[in-house]
């Protein structure tokens, strides 16, 4: 009965009154972004006292910020692509691979995920300054892979366990070669697994911001960069322009990879 | 050795003959990646703690000693064990919703926290500077409803930062929440009003146990994550509640003083490996526990 929402009397209403809450509580910081991004107050007054699309033509006029939105593109599509494919050959194996110590190589491939943030930027930071990456766009790639790698792994390496090897083996009975099968079968197979891999691999890098902090040099700034510059210095609404344009962003992403998702099924 | 091997070759000729080591060369390119761009360059920042300035451990001494470094840990744990307090408190009722509500309603709700967990890290804290400033739109309710005569001080204190994380932590407590409470068979809750439970015994007694699990997953998840937290205590923080991460990035980027730098990331590390293999373990439990 606790578990069935039409049974719950009274406690159903208290449930749905906290949802409601906290669906506000979720959604009103970014309704709010969206709203002064084209509110006329540079105060960033609500509700605004007009509308405007200054903020907007601003940030279209700032070449810092394309430049940056640029870089991070740049970073974020050689990230997914290098993530996706070595996640793509560590994950066959892991799965199919039979040696020693492949859980703790297995363990290796998880660390970046759990180890804080800060102190692999921190490493990083010095590593890269060691060895002349620091503030080169080979930098950002390598760090963002690293951090990708992880996600990238998990996905595609549950998408394999999932699909039936024997599959594999019948292509190859049948004439393949091993490296046919697998490209023209076992790949098809687990499309959603690599789907999901370039998906995150793609955002960890768009989003990352602490190791781009460290990394970053004055002439090449990821977009996250250049929103925590301008944020440690004031908070305009040019901000709130460029978050409602990521916003968007985002939204986009999530319909596709629903859209994906409801295909493959 | 020889002894115990000889009597077993008859039978490993039966079985087919064991590849050794297959696999190796795919996982190759990965490894080095790793090897060469996160374990070398972490170890290195690690061993910069005892080798800088002078060799020894006087960075470890200073690490202990320092009523900086002892306030700013002490900071750390409250901001984060309140940020998982209250977002275990918020996040419970919602991942309950999320496995009872209709379908329709539950794919709304999920669709938001999953909105709010993609959107972009710093236009959530941006939007939390916003409405937390002195002139921001909570103050100004707060004093048009008469509530209060001067703005509350939101933002630059532990307040703010409790507010941004919480928000920014609530979908890593309701995700493993949600799987957790999902697995609940619905027949015991039906079957403790049966024999006679109300509705707080049936809660208290089977179904708040049976979501222990995720409860524990989350809130440790939560918990390690908010300790190493560095964007948004920096901005929505004040000067007076530094965490730990801020420490570190203040230390190596303002001071140059990579000695201290490197064993405050070294204490951080531990802290959060142990925390993990505290999880770990209680992971395995639950699972031979299920199993037995």
């Amino acid at each position: 009965m606790l578990l069935d929402f039409d049974r719950l009397g009274g406690l159903k209403w208290v449930l749905v009154g906290i949802g409601i809450l906290v669906s506000a509580f979720l959604l009103l910081p970014i309704l709010f972004t969206v709203a002064l991004s084209f509110g006329s107050s540079q105060w960033l007054l609500f509700p605004p006292p007009g509308w405007t699309l200054r903020w907007y033509e601003e940030l279209w006029a700032d070449p810092r910020w394309i430049t940056s939105t640029l870089t991070s593109l740049q970073c974020a599509v050689l990230v997914t692509l290098l993530a996706t494919g070595l996640g793509l050959l560590a994950s066959f194996g892991l799965v199919r691979g039979r040696f020693a110590g492949r859980e703790t190589v297995r363990a290796l491939f998880l660390m970046p995920m759990i180890m804080p943030v800060i102190v692999v930027a921190v490493a990083l930071y010095a590593f890269f300054l060691r060895i002349g990456l620091g503030g080169t766009l080979i930098g950002f790639v390598l760090a963002h892979t690293v951090i990708a790698l992880p996600l990238a792994i998990t996905s595609i390496s549950n998408a394999l366990e999932r699909f039936d090897k024997a599959i594999e083996d019948a292509a190859i009975l049948c004439g393949a070669s091993p490296w046919e099968a697998r490209l023209r079968v076992t790949i098809p197979a687990i499309r959603d697994g690599l789907f999901g891999a370039a998906v995150f691999s793609f955002l960890t890098s768009w989003d990352e911001v602490v190791i781009a902090i460290f990394m970053a040099s004055p002439t090449l700034q990821t977009l996250p960069v250049h929103i925590w510059g301008t944020l440690r210095q004031d908070l305009t609404p040019v901000v709130a322009a460029a978050s409602s344009l990521l916003l968007l962003f985002t939204l986009a992403v999530m319909l596709l990879a629903a859209w994906f998702r409801r295909r493959s099924t | 050795m020889s002894s115990i091997s000889i009597p077993n070759r008859r039978n490993a000729a039966a079985r087919p003959p064991p590849v050794p080591s297959s696999g190796v060369s795919f996982v190759l390119p990965a490894l080095l990646l790793i090897l060469a761009v996160f374990i070398l360059p972490v170890v290195m920042l690690l061993l910069r703690s005892v080798t800088e300035p002078d060799p020894g451990l006087q960075n470890y001494r200073e690490l202990f000693e320092s009523a900086t470094v002892a306030r700013v840990f002490v900071n750390t744990f409250v901001v984060s064990g309140l940020v998982t307090a209250i977002a275990l408190l918020i996040g419970f009722p919602i991942a309950w919703l999320l496995v009872i509500l209709p379908k329709r309603w539950a794919d709304l709700l999920f669709g938001i926290v999953i909105l709010s967990m993609w959107t972009n890290l710093l236009a959530r804290t941006y939007a939390w500077m916003v409405l937390l400033q002195r002139t921001g739109i909570i103050n100004k309710t707060l004093m048009g409803l008469g509530l209060i005569d001067t703005p509350l001080p939101l933002v630059n204190n532990l307040v703010g930062v409790t507010i941004g994380m919480t928000y920014i932590m609530l979908p890593f407590i309701v995700l493993p929440l949600v799987t957790t409470m999902r697995a609940i068979e619905p027949d015991l809750l039906r079957a403790a009003a049966l024999c006679g439970a109300g509705r707080w015994e049936a809660f208290r007694r089977v179904l708040l146990p049976l979501s222990l699990p995720g409860i524990a997953a989350g809130g440790l998840l939560t918990f390690v994550m908010s300790l190493g937290y560095f964007v948004t205590p920096s901005l929505l923080g004040g000067a007076g509640n530094m965490m730990a991460a801020e420490l570190i990035a203040q230390l190596v980027q303002s001071l140059l003083n990579w000695g201290l730098g490197g064993a405050t990331a070294f204490a951080l590390l531990v802290l959060t490996l142990a925390l993990y293999a505290v999880q770990l373990r209680l992971l395995q439990r639950g699972r031979s526990q299920r199993g037995g």
